[in-house]
């Protein structure tokens, strides 16, 4: 198998209308009345947004910008808008800088110099929000996890994560891209330095340590078995590097997976109850 | 037996675990079919229940005959037709033995079935989880001439098809689960099939999503020569209608004589280094 850019092309025609497909009939089955999703102006959130509103209806979409002040970006504010008018959905935006403060000034052993933990919080006080929503108005949460972050444990637990479905998580990041230039989002969305916004400066190439590029790539060799001899070799890139990528993915597993609990009794939730997922 | 007649592919999107509906779905369009003038009406795989069931198996899961087949055989009695379609079946000599099975049923009653010998267990699929693999190869007598079975997985091994062709079976039905990602290997396959025994291939797939899997339909007649005669459309629920006359079969094997040509000694090559693998 070679490792190229070619290896993540697919038909965008083909996977746009497969994942407006799963929209439609995940909303239809379930019997919700529509989508609410964060929208944070980036090219996942917009992305799935666009293809909600495609698959339903614009109607029946909501986008929650849910800024704070610490990474409030005006740009990201503007592009989301964008993408709303463009594709006709609702959004609503609601500052959770004083659901956060609350947070940070309601136990004394808050520590605000810990960003990952800070940040966790933030990640988790969007959720609340988009759930409210959902809860209140009988609709679905859509995530907009993409697969290079799923696969790498880059997200907050509970947190960015928690959907109800997830459109995107079969799509590395650079195949999003594809996606999303595809259905008519935005260069500028699209090209822009992606970023959980968990606190100010937070760019995910850095943190991930290289570029959705060769990450994407390495992932994919992963996917299909390849050892990372295999995948270093191809890519010219130091095989620790690709060992690192792989030992990051093994270990996030439990970021991904159902509560593992110890097997007692005769079938177990998360192991061997298997059942449909599907809702009737 | 009748040299020509009309088939048709009843690519339906099943109602994941509701018999009475998905029985209803398959009586609905096979008098619609009829109404067309076909004869022989086929279903996907499992289209008694829908496909990802999982744990729900064993509630659903019915000898044969039994209820489901009781019900298909009066609806082929009505409407003067052969039908095939998919369902768990329960064994009789066990409480939690379940088989996936093709059932053909016709104006006579039940005449036969297939119990799947191919359970994939790989990637998204989980059969033999749930399923215990048949032994026997199927072809079925009928007015309509004999009709050999097999059942989606089974297409990927060429001995299946040829036993119900080396068995009599001029038309071969595959009935399938198929999800999207597999949809290359499956065009390319039945063809295969198709043309390797010089005789008809109706394949009939599932549609709709369950558990995130997209059926991609798809369902195809192809003569003996490889010829696609019919063909329904992707990703949604359709039926199309096929003719199949098997003098057609008679140029093709004297073009192409695979039947005559075959090697038995070969076969124990294979089974021999198979072993082995």
């Amino acid at each position: 198998m070679e490792l190229t850019s070619s290896a993540l092309e697919l038909d965008w025609q083909e996977v746009q209308a497969r994942i407006e497909r799963f929209i439609k009939d995940y909303v239809k089955k379930s019997g919700a009345k529509g989508i609410v999703l964060g929208l944070s102006g980036g090219i996942d959130s917009c992305t799935v947004a666009a293809l909600s509103a495609l698959a339903i209806g614009g109607k029946k979409v909501l986008g929650l910008q849910l800024p704070e002040k610490e990474t409030r970006n005006a740009t990201d504010i503007k592009h989301s808008i964008f993408v709303a008018k463009k594709f006709g959905f609702k959004t609503e935006t609601i500052d959770i800088t004083p659901a956060l403060q609350a947070f940070y000034k309601s136990f004394s052993t808050f520590d605000p110099s810990d960003k990952v933990c800070k940040g966790n919080v933030k990640a988790r006080m969007r959720m609340i929000y988009i759930y409210y929503y959902a809860n209140k108005l009988n609709m679905l949460v859509c995530g907009s996890s993409d697969k290079s972050e799923t696969m790498m444990g880059y997200f907050t637990k509970w947190g960015d994560v928690a959907a109800d479905i997830s459109p995107l998580m079969d799509l590395y990041k650079t195949q999003v891209r594809k996606l999303a230039r595809h259905i008519g989002i935005s260069k500028g969305i699209v090209a822009k330095p992606s970023t959980p916004a968990l606190w100010p400066g937070q760019l995910a190439e850095k943190e991930l340590g290289m570029e959705y590029e060769q990450l994407d790539l390495i992932l994919y060799g992963l996917e299909h078995f390849m050892k990372t001899e295999e995948i270093a070799k191809q890519l010219h890139l130091n095989k620790a590097l690709a060992d690192k990528a792989k030992r990051r993915w093994l270990a996030a597993e439990h970021k991904r997976r159902m509560l593992l609990t110890a097997k007692i009794e005769y079938r177990t939730v998360g192991t061997d109850f298997r059942l449909p997922r599907d809702p009737f | 037996m009748k040299r020509g007649f009309k088939i048709a592919l009843a690519q339906i999107e099943c109602k994941r675990a509701d018999k009475t509906e998905n029985l209803r779905r398959i009586e609905q369009t096979v008098v619609k079919a009829r109404k067309q003038g076909a004869e022989l009406i086929v279903f996907p795989e499992l289209s008694l229940t829908g496909y990802v069931v999982r744990d729900e198996i064993y509630e659903l899961a019915e000898p044969i005959p039994g209820p489901a087949t009781e019900t298909v055989e009066k609806i082929a009695q009505k409407t003067k037709t052969y039908i095939v379609f998919g369902m768990p079946e329960l064994s009789r000599k066990a409480q939690a033995t379940i088989h996936n099975t093709a059932v053909l049923v016709g104006p006579e009653g039940l005449v036969g079935k297939y119990q799947k010998m191919y359970l994939p267990t790989h990637s998204v699929f989980e059969e033999k989880r749930y399923f215990r693999p048949g032994y026997q190869a199927a072809a079925l007598d009928t007015k309509l001439g004999k009709i050999g079975l097999i059942i989606c997985y089974d297409i990927f091994f060429p001995e299946v098809s040829r036993l119900t062709r080396l068995e009599g079976a001029q038309l071969i039905v595959c009935i399938s689960a198929s999800p999207a990602t597999r949809r290359t290997f499956f065009e390319t396959l039945t063809v295969a099939r198709a043309m390797e025994n010089t005789a008809f291939l109706a394949y009939v797939n599932l549609v709709g999503i369950e558990d995130g899997l997209q059926f991609w339909g798809g369902s195809r007649l192809i003569g003996p020569n490889g010829r696609i005669l019919a063909k329904a459309r992707y990703d949604e629920e359709d039926m199309v209608m096929g003719t199949i006359d098997y003098a057609d079969i008679r140029p093709v094997e004297t073009f192409v004589p695979t039947l005559r040509d075959l090697r038995p000694e070969l076969f124990d090559k294979l089974k021999e280094n198979a072993e082995k693998l």
